[in-house]
């Protein structure tokens, strides 16, 4: 297969594109780092004041004194469940439907799909109301039994397009060779699609960590997530902006630590279609 | 090792019937290879005894067992594919001990099986490689050796030689049909390849439509063609089939092949008066001399060993091999004489064989 070459103007307009983009997305994460360890009168100089006395006060009022660890620790707790039950149950239901002859699977598909456009504002008084009956309200299985169920169509999806890659001859040498249903999934067809899986897994947890309407009715004082936790934020606080700062930075470090140990796994698989 | 029986199979795929009633009885360690154009059959053919498809309707057996209803991984039977199918994520020798370790044979056991199978293939010094490391004849290699460890009663074969390029088939055609007369494990083989067919049969069964037209070994089927399709699937270049009707001449049954073209019928041949035939003659049958059927060169292609003539005669393409070099041109007119105890006679209505 040939590679076509940009010409060098082309790849350098294209570079300095990517510059651009890379620095409008990582502004605001520098301009929230930079105002998490100024003091508030240097945070809102005009002109912007490069050179300061950092501190990091605010990051110690946040996660000692305000009990945002604790708050973490719920938010990674309900994230890292969720993925793992929605994940391992969505990637058995792509398998089977991207297995499935005829036109069943792609009715099932399109009901899934139909069922992720559904408004969750709509599902959130249903989901309280079933988890007061089950006495559920804030305990963690409610929220990660709610995320697993909203989220489920989404990880479906996308592991379903990883499956249909592989072909079909791979499960036909393996019944061959004996292997049952079950060994042929987690033994030959699994293993291809691993880097589909932590890229399903990363956006999965994506959606977990970052839910706020759920977990603002679900959970409670000793469930309450990050975003639920940043939103009670008292804005009266004259250091407000600044101890906001500090928990948009904290609440960034284990995704960002999440995506820097996968990174390699991330990469392959978006580089083999993951987004589709 | 074991026979193969095949009786009365029908497949459906929806309303669409794709096999009509195939019979065929495959001999233990014999080498059967089934042949015919895309669409055929003969691949659903290949996956029904594998146990790949459901069978509509008839029954296949190995050995002495009816095998309708058996699972594939209990047929005893190892298939090669056409694109390999072999696990990527697996190391060469993971990927040949993958069923003995489902069956949980003992390590040394699975050890000397592929280290045996390796051998044989050229393969000892990439087990531990990956397919994507390997070249495509490699690979093509290890799908062989996954089939040949598991020591089945069947080898079954679906294109293997498709993917790679022409003259590796050359040399994988050799290598497949030496390891066949080592391992004399009854093989059946699938191609659309009439030259793979010929070469490596010992039986071949040409399939078209989901019918069987023809069973026997690949000479019966050179010489003996049962009708049109067979004589125009069989040989390269494709049979000269040329459009005549059968009449007296001086009290002998000759065929007109066009205004005074006159050609006595085949040896064995029997037609009536007045019925529109096809006659066949390869074109390696064919030279040139001083009468016989008249022929305007279109094109000389000399292949080295031998040159192919293509030609017309009143609006009919004719084909000849010619064993030797010639000064031929295009343009030129000749007389193409076919070896008359070699030519096929054919009815132009029903494609059936004319023959006593």
């Amino acid at each position: 297969m040939m590679t076509r070459r940009l010409p060098r103007l082309s790849q350098m307009l294209l570079f300095l594109a990517l510059c651009a983009f890379a620095a409008a997305m990582l502004t605001p994460v520098v301009w929230s780092l930079l105002t998490s360890i100024k003091q508030p009168i240097d945070a809102f100089a005009i002109p912007p004041k490069w050179i300061f006395t950092p501190t990091l006060d605010f990051h110690r009022a946040v996660w000692v004194d305000k009990g945002f660890a604790g708050f973490l620790f719920n938010s990674v707790v309900i994230s890292v469940c969720t993925v793992c039950l929605s994940v391992s149950i969505g990637t058995m239901a792509a398998y089977g439907l991207s297995r499935m002859r005829g036109n069943a699977a792609r009715g099932i598909l399109i009901g899934l799909l139909t069922m992720r456009m559904f408004p969750h504002m709509l599902l959130v008084i249903p989901f309280f109301m079933l988890a007061k009956f089950l006495n559920l309200i804030d305990t963690y299985p409610a929220m990660v039994l709610a995320l697993v169920a909203i989220n489920q169509p989404f990880t479906i999806w996308l592991m379903h397009s990883f499956f249909a890659d592989v072909p079909t001859e791979i499960d036909e040498a393996g019944a061959i060779d004996g292997a049952n249903e079950w060994q042929t999934f987690y033994r030959l067809v699994l293993p291809i699609v691993r880097p589909g899986l932590w890229v399903t897994a990363l956006f999965s947890l994506l959606l977990a960590y970052n839910e706020f309407l759920f977990a603002l009715v679900l959970t409670g004082p000793h469930t309450k997530t990050l975003p639920v936790a940043i939103a009670e934020y008292g804005g009266e606080d004259l250091n407000y902006w600044s101890l906001s700062a500090a928990a948009a930075i904290g609440i960034m470090l284990p995704i960002v630590a999440f995506m820097m140990f996968l990174q390699r796994h991330l990469v392959r698989g978006l580089a083999l279609g993951a987004v589709k | 090792m074991a026979a193969v029986q095949v009786r009365g199979i029908q497949k459906y795929f929806g309303a669409t019937q794709v096999l009509r009633g195939v019979d065929i009885d495959i001999g233990d360690g014999e080498f059967c290879v089934l042949v015919g154009p895309s669409g055929c059959g003969k691949s659903t053919l290949l996956r029904m005894i594998a146990g790949l498809e459901e069978i509509s309707d008839g029954e296949i057996s190995i050995g002495a067992t009816v095998v309708n209803d058996v699972r594939p991984k209990d047929r005893d039977i190892a298939l090669v594919f056409q694109n390999y199918a072999l696990y990527p994520h697996m190391t060469v020798r993971d990927n040949m001990a993958f069923a003995l370790t489902l069956a949980k044979q003992s390590r040394q056991q699975i050890e000397q099986r592929v280290q045996k199978a390796a051998e044989i293939l050229d393969l000892a010094g990439h087990l531990d490689r990956y397919p994507r490391q390997l070249s495509g004849g490699q690979r093509q290699r290890v799908a062989m050796g996954r089939a040949i460890v598991r020591n089945p009663q069947v080898f079954l074969f679906d294109e293997p030689l498709s993917n790679l390029d022409a003259k590796l088939r050359v040399q994988m055609r050799a290598e497949i049909k030496e390891l066949h007369q080592r391992l004399t494990t009854t093989s059946i083989y699938v191609t659309h390849d009439q030259t793979e067919a010929m070469t490596m049969a010992d039986r071949i069964v040409v399939m078209r439509a989901g019918v069987v037209e023809q069973i026997g070994a690949p000479l019966e089927l050179y010489d003996r063609p049962v009708n049109v399709f067979v004589a125009g699937f069989i040989g390269s270049p494709a049979m000269n089939l040329i459009p005549g009707v059968v009449r007296y001449k001086n009290d002998v049954k000759q065929v007109g092949l066009g205004p005074g073209v006159w050609l006595p019928l085949p040896v064995g041949a029997r037609a009536e008066d007045g019925q529109h035939v096809l006659y066949g003659v390869r074109p390696e049958h064919c030279a040139v001399g001083e009468s016989g059927l008249p022929v305007e060169i279109a094109v000389v292609e000399p292949t080295g060993a031998d040159t192919q003539i293509y030609g017309r005669m009143n609006g009919h393409h004719i084909v000849a091999t010619l064993r030797d070099r010639t000064d031929l041109k295009a343009g030129a007119q000749i007389f193409i004489a076919p070896d008359i105890a070699r030519t096929h006679l054919f009815d132009e209505a029903s494609g059936a064989r004319l023959d006593t």
